[in-house]
């Protein structure tokens, strides 16, 4: 059992790449020449690519689009590098971090065990005596810490990362910028272009499509139409087309790019954001071994890159990526073991990677063993809303942007299409959404017409409604979540920990994050903000969350304060942001 | 001290409540000072002590500085008055009963030009007549100390000492736990609205959650002091100014001392206990108002900076970044004590960026001060020292050293 390569990939648009040799803690590795390195590990059955920060839980690809972080490994002496993001080539030399000695093998994963004891605040009460001792102690803590690593030095340019290093800003003009060129975010843009804006499109991948680049799943943004679409809009919106490149930031109205040709600003009154939505790890202990891969990262891996990720697959959710994922796991030759509503899944077990899950059936517990599972459920992306300090509410059982008629967020500048709207699988479907925001944003940017609501940004982001409880709580356990489920992956918080810190007296989001670390990650709250507020109880006037710009606290009657969204909205390095212009 | 505060009491203290009609003394700002003061205040026996916080405790400058709890100062005054307020840091956690982590991680400065490296010694000289025992480094001495530097700008010296830093957040929690077992009221989410006043002085504190009449308010509100004190129609020289701070993806253990220069401008950086490496350039430029946005711009100079001085540091990954506000005065130092503008309104603010520092033992000296003693320390930091049109202004202050020449000299 495990992943393998197969003999060709199951999907169009897939070439045959050369053979390449690269090296993965010290010893060779079989790849292709360009395909992700988190692919690559994964076709050689690498499950165990990276390990958690604070318990060394054993991790590996999760979401292939960049977000998770759990595929983050050194690459060419470059620490905390997400692996799914860096092209495969001859003489690439990759190690895991913060495992002793390696991922695949890590002492310190025992460290998991005691996860109740080494709780975030362990050291609260303690290493205080005797104080001739305390800096050893510290000492040891920060022994502890750390993930990758820095080789100091003077540093030769590199010519491959997630952007081109320094470079100056270059500035671009535009009435609409579109964040995420997927289906729905180039609908939207043909239809603003055809209501005569000047539009941008800025995508992170390498090229614009998104799911329709790959996807076979029918009738969904994967069909012929949309390869159509995609090609319309390549065609005319060229230049104006940036791939590669990932918006970051908002500020002085300028979107904050950062690309292959460096620092980019695009200085556009109207944001679209079709930033799309995650599959994230189910809510039950076990959800984040390797093995638990997004529905759409599958399809990707067996259509892209002809990569199978397990013989004997557990489907958890019933939407249409998963059933596709289905489809395409079988014509592969896996075995579909069990397919379990979001609710009735339990736990995953397996250390290094998934070995069983186990439900609820008809009131009965029952197991299997796998070696695959396949997570449909998605959230939409809350990047920009929540950067913006936009209004929330809880749509289909996710939080999601409150949107008017138009697609705009509470927020003058920003509008949202596409499966980033929490819309569900109607929005998915159908560009209608996408086109009339496209038109009204088109429309917004003229000048006169839109209300600027500067100093939005990075605000106090009120939630117009609440989850009646936790146990509405979607992907968990359908009575309570499990005390050991994890909240936030990034700083392995559970659920208990959460618990604890409210019994001691800590009942607001703020104190909560800051206490437990939840949404601190590199993620910031991409996969666990909904848990967390769930778990945190927070219900209309809720106190938490804080002011903008030195303003006086804001309380509005029947909504709560979100934790600040701070930018950037992906890690970036220092190198990248640096330009030779202020150097000099 | 060294219980756990119990849940319920921790709770009942974070709550949002109406304001009590009265209290003995009413305490603005819910920060490190304010809580401070609290706690002090009930150890000298002054109860009925109420504290206003506008957002959570912790929420301004507190819960968004670096934590650098640092001996070594250019002036002499600066240095004997943190000296003992490093040693109140020392004591802190077996005083309270909680972990603070201070962290004696060690601190340099790294000197570039000429000019600089003739100033500093004459400031090791003065470290070394007080008994600070700071060191004196040579290029070599600077890239041996602190290798991340090699293949930057090359220094030309650099000056370490033995300091620390702490949590931020440990201190604030350190301090609720605290108070929680004292009958302090805290009132957060509460906005202080209105002051009143009478023939006699400070008469009381509306919030948005009622008036308490009161006889003695305490401003610890540092970037907002300015505007509290208009409301008491109290004039005071303090400025906000914004500093921002960017944090990395956490590595293994590379920098083992907080860095800070001076030229071409302010920065700094120093890793966390966590690995994450926190840093900062400062905007000469930055005008003065409440402003807590992050900046792009902030980013790129940042970024431009850090890998001149330190090319490995462009391998890191900025994770979060984040503003904070100064509260800054004339001469840089705070005002502490009672004002002769409004008998029973005590300013205690315009930490001028070292509020952390000072903030716990200057409230040891202001709750004696309050209790009728009058603790030699606090001369310095009197409130009345400026003109009454005195306004701070960083323009005079370009140069980094030139705000501490007055007190070196003098």
């Amino acid at each position: 059992m495990g992943a393998r390569r197969l003999d060709r990939p199951l999907g169009p648009g897939a070439v045959v790449r050369r053979p390449v040799t690269l090296r993965w803690d010290g010893r060779e590795i079989d790849a292709r020449e360009g395909e992700p390195l988190a692919v690559s590990l994964l076709a050689n059955d690498v499950a165990t690519i990276s390990r958690s920060f604070r318990f060394h839980r054993p991790r590996g690809l999760m979401c292939a689009t960049g977000s998770c972080g759990w595929c983050e490994c050194e690459v060419d002496g470059l620490p905390s590098v997400r692996s799914c993001r860096v092209p495969a080539r001859e003489g690439l030399v990759a190690r895991s971090e913060h495992a002793r000695p390696s991922a695949a093998f890590d002492l310190l994963g025992v460290l998991d065990r005691a996860n109740r004891l080494v709780t975030p605040g362990f050291y609260h009460h303690r290493f205080l005596r005797p104080a001739r001792f305390r800096k050893a102690y510290l000492d040891v803590i920060r022994w502890f810490g750390g993930r990758g690593r820095v080789h100091p030095g003077p540093r030769p340019p590199r010519e491959w990362g997630e952007g081109r290093e320094g470079g100056d800003e270059h500035v671009l003009a535009a009435d609409v910028a579109v964040v995420g060129g997927g289906p729905a975010g180039l609908t939207a843009a043909l239809a603003a272009l055809g209501a005569g804006a000047r539009v941008i499109v800025v995508e992170a991948e390498p090229e614009a499509g998104g799911t329709a680049r790959w996807s076979t799943t029918d009738g969904g943004p994967g069909g012929s139409g949309s390869r159509a679409l995609v090609a319309e809009a390549i065609d005319r919106l060229g230049a104006d087309l940036l791939v590669g490149a990932t918006a970051v930031a908002r500020d002085d109205d300028i979107l904050r790019i950062v690309g292959p040709t460096g620092p980019v600003a695009v200085r556009a009154p109207i944001v679209i954001g079709a930033t799309g939505s995650y599959e994230r790890p189910p809510f039950v202990p076990g959800g984040d071994r390797p093995g638990v891969i997004g529905s759409r990262a599958v399809e990707m891996l067996l259509c892209r890159w002809a990569v199978l990720p397990g013989e004997r697959a557990a489907l958890v959710g019933d939407d249409a990526s998963t059933a596709g994922a289905a489809r395409l796991l079988e014509a592969a030759g896996a075995t579909i073991a069990a397919r379990i509503p979001d609710e009735a899944l339990t736990r995953i077990d397996g250390r290094d990677r998934v070995r069983r899950v186990r439900w609820i059936d008809g009131g009965r517990q029952r197991s299997t063993a796998v070696d695959l599972v396949v997570v449909g459920r998605r959230v939409p992306s809350l990047e920009l809303p929540t950067l913006a300090g936009a209004r929330l509410t809880w749509r289909t059982g996710a939080l999601a942007p409150d949107l008017d008629d138009a697609g705009r967020t509470s927020v003058a500048w920003l509008y949202v299409v596409g499966s980033a709207t929490g819309l569900g699988r109607d929005a998915d479907r159908s560009p209608r959404q996408a086109e009339a925001t496209g038109r009204s944003a088109a429309e917004a940017a003229r000048p006169g017409v839109a209300a600027f609501a500067p100093g939005t940004l990075r605000g106090v982001t009120p939630v117009s409604a609440a989850p009646a409880s936790v146990t509405a709580e979607p992907g968990g356990n359908a009575a309570a979540p499990d005390e050991d489920a994890h909240v936030c992956f990034c700083e392995d918080v559970r659920v208990h920990d959460i618990r604890r810190e409210r019994a001691a007296g800590y009942d607001d989001p703020e104190s909560l994050k800051r206490r437990t670390g939840a949404l601190t990650g590199p993620c910031q709250g991409k996969y666990c903000l909904d848990r967390f507020l769930g778990l945190c109880g927070v219900g209309p006037g809720a106190p938490g969350g804080e002011a903008p710009g030195g303003e006086a606290s804001a309380r509005s009657s029947g909504s709560f304060l979100l934790p600040t969204t701070r930018p950037p909205l992906r890690p970036i390095r220092l190198a990248e942001l640096a330009g030779p212009k202020d150097r000099a | 001290m060294t219980a756990r505060a119990p849940g319920a009491a921790v709770r009942r203290l974070l709550a949002t409540k109406p304001a009590p009609a009265g209290a003995a003394i009413v305490i603005v700002g819910g920060g490190v000072a304010g809580l401070a003061l609290a706690l002090e205040l009930h150890r000298r026996g002054l109860e009925d002590v109420v504290v206003v916080e506008r957002g959570y405790p912790g929420s301004g400058a507190t819960g968004r500085n670096v934590a650098r709890i640092r001996a070594m100062q250019l002036s002499e005054e600066l240095c004997r008055v943190a000296s003992a307020c490093q040693a109140k840091y020392e004591a802190m956690g077996e005083a309270l009963g909680f972990n603070i982590l201070f962290y004696r991680m060690g601190y340099a400065w790294i000197l570039y030009e000429a000019d600089e490296v003739a100033r500093m010694r004459e400031i090791v000289a003065m470290h070394h007549r007080i008994g600070i025992r700071s060191d004196f480094l040579d290029h070599d001495g600077v890239l041996r100390t602190v290798p991340v530097l090699r293949g930057g700008e090359p220094p030309a010296a650099g000056v370490v000492h033995d300091d620390g830093i702490v949590h931020h957040d440990a201190v604030v929690w350190a301090h609720l736990e605290a108070l929680a077992r004292t009958g302090t009221t805290l009132l957060p989410q509460t906005v202080v609205t209105g002051i009143r006043r009478d023939e006699s002085g400070v008469a009381g504190v509306e919030t948005d959650r009622g008036t308490i009449a009161t006889r003695q308010v305490v401003n610890a509100t540092d970037a907002w002091s300015s505007a509290v004190s208009a409301l008491a129609d109290v004039v005071a020289p303090n400025r906000p100014y914004r500093r921002e701070v960017l944090v990395t993806a956490p590595v293994e253990r590379f920098v083992d001392k907080a860095i800070t220069f001076y030229r071409p401008h302010e920065g700094w950086f120093n890793q966390t206990l966590r690995g994450e490496v926190v840093m900062g350039a400062v905007d000469p430029d930055e005008p003065a108002g409440l402003d807590q946005r992050s900046s792009w711009a902030f980013l790129r100079r940042t970024a431009a900076l850090m890998t001149r001085k330190a090319p490995a540091l462009g391998d890191l990954s900025v994770i979060r970044q984040w503003a904070g506000m100064y509260d800054v005065t004339p001469d840089h130092l705070p005002l502490v004590g009672p004002t002769s503008q409004l008998p029973g309104w005590w300013q205690m603010n315009g930490w001028s960026g070292r509020g952390m520092l000072l903030a716990p033992y200057t409230a040891e000296l202001l709750a004696s001060r309050i209790a009728g003693e009058a603790p030699a320390m606090l001369a310095m930091f009197d409130p009345d020292r400026f003109p009454r049109d005195a306004v701070s202004s960083t323009e005079q202050d370009r140069d980094y050293y030139r705000r501490y020449a007055r007190a070196a000299s003098g």
